[in-house]
Order: C-alpha cells, then structure tokens, then sequence
C-alpha cells in the first residue's frame, strides 16, 4: 500500500514559492524545508497505559538563506498569505545580529541543478487504518500474556509508535516532495527476587506498519525468561576477551566506532581523525561498512535529506580501508566534496548536521557455530543498551544488555551483565576476524550528536568475532 | 487559536481537558574556532492537548487519557478530527480514576532573568564574550561551540478552571575544547544550560575545560586495578544522585521500578559513611526547571524528600499522589543534596581515582548499575598523583551506598546543588594493560 502525501504541504507550495521570489529579491539563494509529520505512541504496563503523539509529530517550515557572507536560518510555524510580510521582515530583523567585533566563516553559494522528484513509500498495514481501540486491545493481551509466564516480573511493557514522515523541499530550481512510513515496537521485562533486579527489552524497527505486531506477539516470553535469567547474571572480571557481537551489538560499533567519526561536519571542524586516515587501513580486511539512504531498506531511507540533496549509498569502509565519509550539504561545499544526501534535522526547528541514516558492516562467509567454536573463553554479547562516540580520539563505550559465557567452543548458559566494552576503534576493528553470512538492522530509539540532535537511524551488520576490553 | 481550541474541546463529549501553550522565540550561534559558521532564530507555537474521560466498569472509576499536539496551521475540521480521536483512544485507556488539579491562589512569585531586561540577539553576543573570554591558551582552546537562548512564554488552560502563564529563558552552550602537546591533539565535551546570565560562571567553566583538556593530553593509560577507590566529580555526581530523585518518585515506586517507600532507610540498616539529605526547590535560581507551577498548573513549593538517609515524602504529581495516597508536591525538577562531613582534601586518602571527564557515565535508573569510560581522571597511587584515561569504571549504587562520603563544598550546575564529591570505595575499574 502506498502511503499517502501531506496535504498540507501540497497546498502550501504555492505559499512557499511566493516566499521564495520575495526572498530571492534580497538574497542569491532560499530554500524552505516544509514537514509535517504524524504519529501515535501507545504504552501498555502492568500499572498504567498511555497515549500520546509521537516523539517526532511536527508541522513547521525552515528557511535557509545565504546572507552574502554565509547562512542562516529561520524556522516557523505559521503560514498564510497575510503571514508572508512577516516571515521575511523577521528573516531581515532576526538574523545576522552578531557584533561586527567577531569574525564570521564564509560560504558560496549553493550551485544545484534542476530537479522536480518525489517518493512516497510502501507500508503493509497502516497503522492509521487500525483504531486505538484494536490497538491498545493487542498490547493489553501480550502484556497480560507476558505478566503470566513468570511471578518474578514485577512489570512488563509493551510499546508501538508510528511515524508517517512528509517534507518538502523548494528552491529556486529544487521541487521534492517525500512521505513515507517507519513503525518501531518494544518489548520491556523486569525482573526481581529479593532485592535484585533485572530486566531485557528487544526493539523491532523498520518501513513497518502494523504488521510489526506479530513480532512482539511472538516473542514476549523469550523477553520474560531472558529478564528472568539475567537476576543470576554475575558482573564480569575486567580484561579483555575474545567475543562474538550478536548484529546489534556490530551495527552499535559500527555506528559509534566509525559512523560518528566519518561525519564530515567534524572535518570541518577538525573534530575527526577519520580526516587523516583516508585511503589508509583502519580495520581488518573483512570489514566493509556502508551508510545512505539508498544503501537499505530501513528507518532512515528516503529521496532527499533535510537540505534537499537525494539520498545515496556511501561505502565507507571497503576490505579495511577507510573509503568515504558522511557529509551535509555545507561541509561538502567547505571541504569541496560530492554531499552524500546525510543532512538531516532533529526537526524543522533545528540545525542540519552531518548525520548517520542506515549504517551496516557487510556480510562475510563465517558460520555462527564455527564462530563459537573457535573461542576458548569468551561472551556472545547481545542487546544494545547504549553507546557513545569519540570522533577526535577514537575512543569507544559500548553498552550491552547481557553476554552469554563461551568456554571450549560452546555457551554455558551463563550470563554476564552488566557489559560496558571500551577500547581503541582500529584496535577493536583490526580485531575483526571472523564474520557471519546475514545482515540485520534495527533502528528503534534515536542518535543523538553530543547529547541532543536526536534522528532516526538503524545500524546492523553481521555476527562480527573481535576481541575487546569488558569491564 | 486557544479560544478555537477551547470551543471545540467544549463542544466534545469528554470530562475535562488541558491545553499547554507555548511560544518559543530563539536565537543560535554555530562557532568553529572563535568565527560564526552560522546563526538561526525560530519564532515557533505550540499547542499540547490531553482530554480526560471518565468512565466506570464493574463498580471501578477509571481515569482514561490521550496527548496531541495541536498546530497552528490546523484549521476547525482538522483540530476537531485530531480532538475526536484523542477523545475516542481515552475510552480505552483503562487507567485507575484520578482528580484533576484545582485552580490555586498560592502560585509564588519567580525571580527574574536577567535575560528578560534586553533582547535575545544583545543576550547572544554577551553570552559570546563571556565563553571566549578565557579562551586565550596556544596549545589549545574553544574548537567548537553552540549557543542556543530561548525565550517561552508557557500558558496553561484546564477544564478545572486554571489559566497560568509564565515567561521563562532557557539558555545552552555546548562547547568543545582541545589541547595539543607533543602527541596528538586530544578533545573534550561540555554543555551548560541555564536560565539567567552568569558571565563569571561561564568563563570559568571554559577555563575549567580547558584545564581538564590540557590534562587529558598527558594522560597515562589507566592502571589495571580490580578495584579502587572512587571520587566522582562535576556531571557524574549529577548522574549518581539522579538515582535517588527517580527512585523517590511516585511514578517509579507505583509502576514498581522503585521498592522505596516512606520511612525507609533507603542506604540500608548500616550505614558507615555520609547520609544522604535530599529537597526539590522549584525556585532554584539559574535553573531551566524553576517555575512556580508544574505542567498540570500545580503550585509549587520547596519540599524535603530525603533526611539523613530517610525517604520522608514521594516526589509526587497529582495522579500519582491520589494512586499512592500522599500529598503532592507537584512535578519538580531541581535537586538540592545537603553537602557531607569531609571537605574535599579530608576525602583524597590513601589510594584512590578521582574522575573529572567520562564518555558518557550512565547510571542505570531500575537496576542502580553504573558505568562510564574514562576520558579523564587523576590516578593517586599513595605517592604521586597522575592523569590517566581509558578504561572504565563500573559498579552498583545499591551495593556501594552504606559507605558514601560527601565533600563540605558544593557545586551548582542548572537544576543541581550538591557536594564536589562522591567518594566511593571497592569500585570496579577496568585498567589497560
């Protein structure tokens, strides 16, 4: 089913079109990113059920304009033919204030070519056909099904959040329209006996509509009795290890370990070390790491980025070579480089930065039992609880949920947990030596760039065996 | 616009509502180096509706409620489409009956910012003095920084019959800053938010990063160690007491992530170090959180959560102080922790790690597990006193509160007071080898 376009936008673009002549009038270059977005977030607990928009639910405009030096940006709100006036006297009163006393960095002009495009997804089931009702009846039914399989769990949660994403992007020569659909669920145990407590989620994430439900009806209790056996889990002795990173635990690497450090905003700010390392070996030759819109089907594929540049497939790691970083369309423009298509937004009232869509290590020819066979001691780690980056230092914080005890080739059924992995990016990536044959992504939950800046991406990639410090 | 949506909200067959209005003027400066890369404003409105219906089944009250966000570009039929559906997904949303808040005429007075007194592009360009103010080393400095002042103006409208405003500035600046001796160039991260204009504070903060930064490039590798001592300073101290202010929370003790309850000893029977003392304060100065009402338009007031290692009262919002039949303190978010019996010297005995800069330091709110890499700490072996970084530190706050120690001094950072320091002992820490 194809999803359907925001009226709202389309209406608007005769509005915006006239924005732009006015504008055009004081500056050489204007675009407007238009979105609106919407959204349901439904959570059901043992103790209470919410329903709320979407994280994402916006509806707002941004202007970008090259002031003669460099640019700046306005974002709004409120549109209609008696608002256009005000819109470009507030761009002329609001913007370029500061004290001549400090100096500015100078840009040229954006060069774009004609383009007229536009993509609307496909979804299975809309969610937007299925009523609360029927919704909130299905996660009431796993919850209470999931609050049955064990007396130790003292809640369990269940969460399905849509996200019907459309934008517009307008130039003098750019005319893109974009909608598309991106589903994420969450399944949540906790876990105690006496005064322990523990508890295991798993996220399910992708271009899914309601379809994505079967997936937490299937497997609640394997979430029940994963919480379950984490409350014998014992803390792990500090040192480093040989390990098998289940596709969530890699496609965090992937993302925190080289995603973050080929964002080419950090080139410009040499902020990056990946800068110096172009065309030079940075991982083992196993190892080949794609980003882009274009480079899988998932939560962050689409035409065109937050500054109207199409969407693309960037190899960034080929055999171990560092290939090809991420870049927005202003630090291309600085560093005389193509734009990947990676400029995205937190919303329409944030900045573009360079930023990670879909970021995935490739498949290699490695069987999981053979894997596991080849370590003497060592963990399965699984389950991504969060990570951070370290672009300038390549330094790395992995946070994983749990890891399974590997001895003699095979899991002993023990767990360790907490696991926090952190170590040297080529260290670790040199480390790689034995890769799994299938890719898989998930994409729930949201990257931030420092601490805010939130945006939709997945990450994933094989079952990597590398050898890591846990503590 | 409000009137719009108050009409329609009237005219639908639902048992209350709440409308929070606000309006956001903003503006941001991008810097690379000391030079402006990019500058933006925002002139945006919001409007967040939650209906309420009330219903019964088999004898019990239920509460049922839905979240949209209005925008202003909505015409009648839209908002009402949007309002009609909230009020149909209420009806399904089994929650245990609550009351709503009453109108109050106890709302106290707020402080005023600084900020209000010129206009936002003034505030900006001093807000950009105070940071490059001490930004004057050679090896290193400001790589990086982003200041964001907004200004909102909240609004509250409820079915009860509230109708509150506030005006209230919210700054941020987030910084980098880099040192280069004779390796290579090392970088570290820094966000500051608050709500008024303190330039002192803010040239101090950056002298502090880059001192921390300067450290950070002759740092050692962390020694292996099993275990060390631990003193946690500036955000980690932050990140560790938020422990204690989600665990005293209503919503948390109901939902049963938190086993706390009034009276406990919540350190444990045995405690060898400091007591930890804990009052929210809605009036803190220089907070984004400070206000003289919650988002349910509650009146606000400073309350006591923590004494001396006792939980006295539940940090509690309406709902969830009907559910668990205490009073409310409304939802406040500034935490002030009573400072400790050793200033921050008496704490620096024998061996011990003193942290300055993690990754990112985590404390896992459900579990009380902890963790962080280390970007900076200093290593004092009994002997000398060495920067290292690399590595991490982890542990569990439930398993190491009976022996705490808090340092004399405080500091203030946003929505926290608190001490210095959090000495820790028998801390995991993974060293490098």
């Amino acid at each position: 089913m194809k999803v359907v376009k925001s009226e709202f936008l389309s209406n608007n673009k005769p509005l915006i079109r006239s924005l732009i002549r006015m504008l055009s009038e004081s500056y050489q270059y204007v675009s407007v990113l238009g979105t609106d977005t919407k959204g349901k977030s439904y959570r059901v607990t043992k103790t209470g059920i919410e329903v709320n928009d979407s994280l994402l639910v916006e509806r707002g405009f941004v202007v970008r304009i090259h002031n003669g030096v460099n640019y700046s940006e306005y974002s709004f709100n409120e549109i209609d033919e008696t608002k256009l006036n005000s819109i470009v006297e507030n761009i002329k009163l609001k913007l370029n204030k500061v004290d001549k006393e400090i100096s500015v960095n100078s840009y040229e002009v954006v060069e774009e070519d004609e383009i007229n495009h536009s993509f609307y997804g496909e979804v299975g089931i809309n969610p937007e056909d299925i009523s609360s009702e029927v919704i909130l009846k299905d996660l009431i039914e796993i919850k209470d099904a999931a609050l049955t399989c064990s007396e130790l769990v003292v809640n369990f949660q269940v969460t399905f959040n849509t996200f019907h994403i459309s934008k517009l992007y307008m130039s003098n020569k750019k005319d893109l329209e974009q909608s598309y659909l991106l589903g994420e669920g969450y399944l949540l145990s906790i876990a105690r006996r006496d005064e322990k407590t523990k508890y295991f989620f798993k996220t399910y994430s992708g271009l899914r509509g309601y379809e994505l439900i079967s997936d937490l009806k299937r497997d609640y209790k394997e979430i029940v009795d994963q919480s379950v056996k984490l409350l014998d889990a014992k803390a792990v002795q500090p040192g480093e290890y040989d390990v098998i990173c289940a596709p969530d635990i890699t496609g965090l690497i992937a993302h925190e370990a080289f995603g973050h450090g080929v964002e080419m905003d950090m080139f410009v700010k040499g902020r990056a070390k990946g800068a110096e390392y172009i065309g030079k070996q940075v991982a083992s030759s196993l190892t080949t790491m794609h980003d882009g819109a274009a480079a899988a089907k998932h939560m962050s594929s689409y035409l065109f980025d937050d500054e109207g540049t199409i969407g693309t497939d960037t190899i960034v790691i080929q055999n171990g070579i560092l290939k090809n970083g991420l870049s927005d369309l202003l630090s291309a423009l600085k560093l005389g480089t193509t734009p990947t298509g990676n400029g995205k937004r937190h919303s329409f009232e944030r900045k573009a930065y360079a930023r990670m869509t879909n970021t995935f290590f490739e498949a290699g020819k490695d069987k999981l039992e053979d894997m596991l066979a080849s370590i003497k001691k060592g963990y399965l780690l699984e389950g991504l609880y969060s990570g951070m980056e370290d672009p300038k230092n390549w330094g790395i914080q992995c946070i994983a949920l749990l890891g399974r005890e590997i001895i003699d080739g095979k899991l002993t059924g023990n767990l360790i947990s907490p696991v926090v992995m952190t170590g040297f990016v080529p260290d670790l990536l040199e480390s790689i030596s034995m890769v799994s044959g299938t890719v898989e992504l998930g994409g729930a939950g949201y990257c931030g760039k420092g601490y805010k800046e939130l945006v939709k991406t997945s990450n994933g990639g094989p079952y990597i065996k590398a050898k890591v410090r846990l503590g | 616009m409000l009137d719009r949506i108050k009409q329609i909200l009237n005219n639908n067959n639902i048992n209350g509502y709440k409308i929070y209005e606000n309006k956001i003027e903003a503006n941001e400066l991008f810097f690379i180096k000391k030079n402006v890369d990019m500058d933006r404003a925002k002139n945006v409105h919001h409007f967040k509706v939650t209906v309420y219906v009330d219903y019964e089944d088999k004898g019990d009250k239920f509460k049922g409620s839905a979240s949209i966000k209005i925008h202003p570009t909505m015409g009648d039929e839209e908002i009402k489409k949007a309002i009609d559906e909230a009020a149909f997904a209420a009806k399904f949303v089994k929650n245990p009956y609550y009351p709503l808040v009453k109108p109050s005429s106890h709302y106290k007075k707020e402080g005023v910012s600084d900020f209000s007194k010129k206009n936002l592009p003034y505030w900006m360009n001093e807000i950009t003095k105070a940071i490059y103010k001490n930004d004057t080393e050679e090896k290193g400095g400001i790589n990086s920084c982003e200041i964001f002042l907004n200004k909102i103006d909240s609004h509250i409208v409820t079915s009860e019959g509230i109708d509150v405003q506030a005006v209230s500035f919210e700054g941020m600046i987030e910084f980098i800053t880099t040192w280069k001796e004779d390796s290579e160039e090392i970088e570290l991260y820094r966000c500051i938010n608050c709500s008024d204009f303190n330039p002192e504070e803010l040239s101090q903060e950056v002298t502090d990063m880059i001192t921390i930064a300067k450290e950070k490039a002759v740092a050692k590798n962390t020694p292996v160690m099993d275990q060390c001592t631990v003193l946690l300073t500036r955000e980690a101290v932050i990140d560790f007491f938020h422990f204690y202010y989600t665990r005293s929370n209503a919503a948390t003790v109901y939902s049963g992530s938190s086993t706390w309850k009034i009276g406990d000893q919540i350190q444990g029977e045995s405690v060898k170090g400091d007591y930890i003392t804990m009052t929210i304060d809605p009036f803190m100065k220089n907070s984004i959180n400070s206000g003289s009402f919650d988002e349910d338009g509650f009146p606000l007031e400073t309350v006591k959560i923590i004494e001396e290692g006792v939980l006295k009262r539940y940090i509690a919002d309406t709902r969830y102080a009907y559910y668990l039949n205490v009073e409310p303190t409304g939802s406040i978010k500034n935490m002030i922790i009573s400072g400790g019996s050793h200033t921050v010297n008496e704490l620096k005995k024998g061996t011990y790690l003193e942290t300055a800069a993690f990754s990112d330091f985590t404390v896992d709110m459900i579990t009380g597990d902890f963790y962080g890499e280390i970007r900076l700490a200093w290593y004092f072996d009994g002997k000398n006193t060495i920067p290292v970084t690399g590595g991490s530190i982890s542990g569990n706050i439930a398993e190491l509160q009976q022996e705490l120690y808090l340092s004399k001094e405080l500091q203030k950072d946003n929505f926290f007071e608190g001490p210095k320091v959090v000495k820790l002992l028998n801390v995991t820490v993974a060293g490098i080898q």
